[in-house]
């Protein structure tokens, strides 16, 4: 509670922080502007007609239920991959003999390209959102587990030891010893994982469903409307920034206090 | 004389300079009292005792003046028929004629307190260089009887001649401090040499594109001595306050402010009217507003207090000026860029100019930065100014009132300065120091 307070009242100090990377993200509009102009409306539309597209999507029913429907199907992948991950890595993370047998797996998970994990579940699963789903869990887990195994394996003895030596109740060892040190890996490993997932969703869906916002994009790209590809792609990275930035980093910079 | 800014306590009010003690030492660690070891040994008139103290007083002067001046050419009751583009020279004679003085003042001012053994330019060299820039006003106002070629003879060597003064320091410099500024100043003389080059038909470039790129280069001054004047004037008044914190105006977000400032010049000098503005406009207004970031300090929220709270204003109004202008090249149904360039040079030029004759009038005459409502009053006039000129594209019915409040807004503030700090820059130190 104490901590979602803190981060309540640092919210709006840290969204001023924010201004540096609206900065540069308004630079590489400028540059995106000046690709316009050299290369014209077919291969780079103008970056405020593709704003105000974005507006007359976010406007029209069909568009919002197709965003939704990609929303959902990523959050979901996250989220299982997430707690599969987060488990298996931790539970890997405490024997040896575990962490020694799940590396080269998940080296051969991350090896795998998740165009071939499209499709295998289209072949397993058939057109739908399980596909989709499945996609997400499997090319984002890998992250999330190593994330979670090195922050097991490289928790500090000597501390651990101090601790014990002090009588720390088993509590207070977990929330003040245990979990900041295995959350300064998780977290990264998180959010990386839901990069990855958002990525994924929409070639899973371009590929295997009709609906989602992956599947707008196939029909945009069959009629050549570079515009709303454009469109979609804004609306995608601008959810993936809002969750990442409004959501996940406030969280990072509070459970990572204890670094400075 | 201002009674809510009180002398320093511990050095008593004197005439004659403290040979030595604690209290004397301890008055030569805070800024404004440096330069005590590199002081001339000479006897010299308290208005020609150090840079700031006839520039301070005729500066505002100038500055109320001129744009009442003005105000009366605009509305067709003063004559000035040897002005072929009155548009033009207004905006020259705001920006190099007011900003070569206070970027002397300034130079002249805080050289000898950033490096040891600098000597503060005094009498005779002062008098010749503000007898200079008192011609250059004249020679602007008398132009159609001199030409523009007898301007510019007397324009130009002034800056020059106090590059000349302070470059060595600077250059020999190992940490660079004010290299930046330095070449800042250059890259302004230049621009203004362009300038007359265009004007007497050297140059073809068109005189309004290098007035534009003139202010880019005056906001790059702006944001380079804020950046100085900022760390230094705060971190004075937190200690006042007892505030156990320390500002930081961190270079690497200055740098980027910069960076796209000096992009939305060139690309308005090359791309005039291009949408491509409308983004960097943007970009310029969230770089500079990223470097408000500084403002907020551990200790205490020191944003609303008076000092502090205008030297943030400073910012907000540069980062408004370059938001509108982007925003009208986005947005065909407003036609403002050059009332929205107003933020930049009535509020931005405005408010710096105010608050740098206001600190270094106070720390270099030897007092503290305290509360004093006629400063704040000064400062809410130049933002009214900035406001009332800024509001004319939204309200063009009422453009001949907003102009002229603006006007009178803006002069008022400067009659205020100069007449609540007049007594202190004429005078001598409150601690007794030289200077």
């Amino acid at each position: 509670m104490n901590a979602f307070l803190s981060i309540l009242r640092g919210f709006p100090r840290y969204l001023w922080t924010g201004w540096g990377a609206v900065a540069s993200i308004l630079l590489f509009v400028a540059l995106w502007e000046l690709g316009h102009q050299r290369y014209g409306d077919l291969v780079l539309p103008a970056p405020l007609e593709t704003l105000q597209r974005v507006g007359q999507m976010l406007s029209s029913q069909g568009i919002r239920e197709d965003l939704l429907i990609t929303l959902k199907r990523a959050i979901w992948g996250f989220l299982i991959c997430v707690g599969i991950g987060s488990v298996l890595g931790l539970a890997a993370g405490l024997f040896v003999t575990a962490s020694v047998m799940s590396r080269p797996i998940v080296s051969v998970l991350m090896g795998m390209p998740p165009i071939a994990w499209i499709v295998l579940a289209m072949i397993w699963f058939g057109m739908g959102d399980l596909t989709v789903v499945f996609t997400v869990v499997v090319a984002s887990l890998p992250i999330v587990f190593v994330g979670a195994l090195q922050g097991t394996r490289t928790l500090e003895g000597h501390l651990k030891e101090m601790a014990q030596s002090f009588r720390t109740p088993l509590p207070m060892m977990f929330t003040d010893l245990y979990l900041p040190h295995v959350f300064s890996y998780l977290f990264p490993a998180w959010i990386s994982a839901l990069g990855m997932s958002w990525k994924i969703v929409v070639m899973a869906e371009l590929l295997s469903t009709s609906d989602g916002l992956g599947a707008a994009l196939a029909v945009a790209r069959t009629q050549l409307d570079t515009t709303g590809a454009l469109a979609l792609v804004v609306m995608l990275v601008g959810s993936l920034l809002l969750i990442e930035y409004l959501l996940m980093e406030p969280i990072k910079r509070e459970v990572e206090q204890w670094r400075e | 004389m201002p009674d809510a800014i009180r002398p320093v306590s511990h050095a008593p009010i004197q005439a004659q300079r403290p040979a030595s003690g604690a209290s004397h030492a301890a008055s030569c660690r805070r800024s404004g009292a440096k330069h005590d070891d590199a002081y001339p040994r000479v006897q010299v008139p308290r208005l020609l005792a150090y840079a700031f103290r006839p520039i301070f007083i005729l500066l505002p002067a100038y500055m109320a003046l001129s744009i009442l001046l003005w105000g009366l050419f605009w509305a067709g009751y003063l004559p000035l028929p040897y002005l072929h583009n009155p548009l033009g020279w207004h905006i020259y004679e705001q920006m190099f004629g007011v900003a070569s003085a206070g970027i002397i003042a300034f130079i002249l001012t805080v050289m000898p307190e950033q490096y040891s053994g600098v000597k503060p330019v005094v009498g005779l060299t002062l008098l010749g260089i503000v007898a200079l820039w008192v011609l250059g006003r004249l020679a602007f106002w008398l132009m159609d009887p001199l030409g523009a070629g007898v301007v510019a003879l007397i324009h130009l060597p002034l800056l020059i001649w106090v590059l000349a003064l302070v470059a060595k320091p600077i250059l020999q410099d190992p940490l660079r401090r004010n290299l930046g500024l330095l070449a800042c100043v250059v890259a302004i003389v230049i621009i203004q040499a362009w300038y007359f080059a265009s004007i007497m038909g050297w140059a073809q470039t068109d005189f309004m594109s290098i007035l534009r790129v003139a202010l880019g280069a005056f906001m790059v001054l702006v944001l380079l001595a804020l950046r100085r004047i900022n760390t230094g004037a705060i971190n004075e008044w937190l200690e006042e306050q007892d505030i156990d914190d320390t500002f930081l105006a961190r270079p690497p977000r200055y740098n980027i402010a910069i960076l796209c400032v000096l992009l939305f010049t060139l690309a308005e000098f090359l791309m005039p009217r291009n949408p491509i503005l409308g983004w960097l406009g943007l970009a310029t207004a969230a770089a500079i507003l990223n470097t408000l970031n500084d403002f907020f300090i551990d200790e205490a929220n020191i944003l609303l207090r008076s000092y502090v709270l205008p030297l943030f204003l400073i910012l907000v109004l540069m980062a408004a000026g370059y938001a509108l202008m982007g925003f009208d090249y986005l947005h065909d149904g407003i036609y403002g860029i050059n009332h929205f360039r107003h933020f930049l040079t009535t509020g931005v030029f405005g408010l710096s100019f105010l608050m740098v004759m206001v600190i270094i009038g106070t720390l270099h005459t030897g007092r503290r930065l305290v509360t004093n409502r006629w400063v704040d009053a000064c400062v809410v006039l130049v933002i009214a100014a900035t406001l009332l000129r800024g509001a004319i594209p939204f309200s063009p019915a009422a453009a001949r009132w907003l102009y002229l409040g603006s006007a009178l807004a803006w002069t008022l503030a400067f009659v205020i300065y100069l007449w609540r700090f007049y007594p202190w820059l004429s005078g001598p130190r409150a601690d007794g120091l030289p200077g």
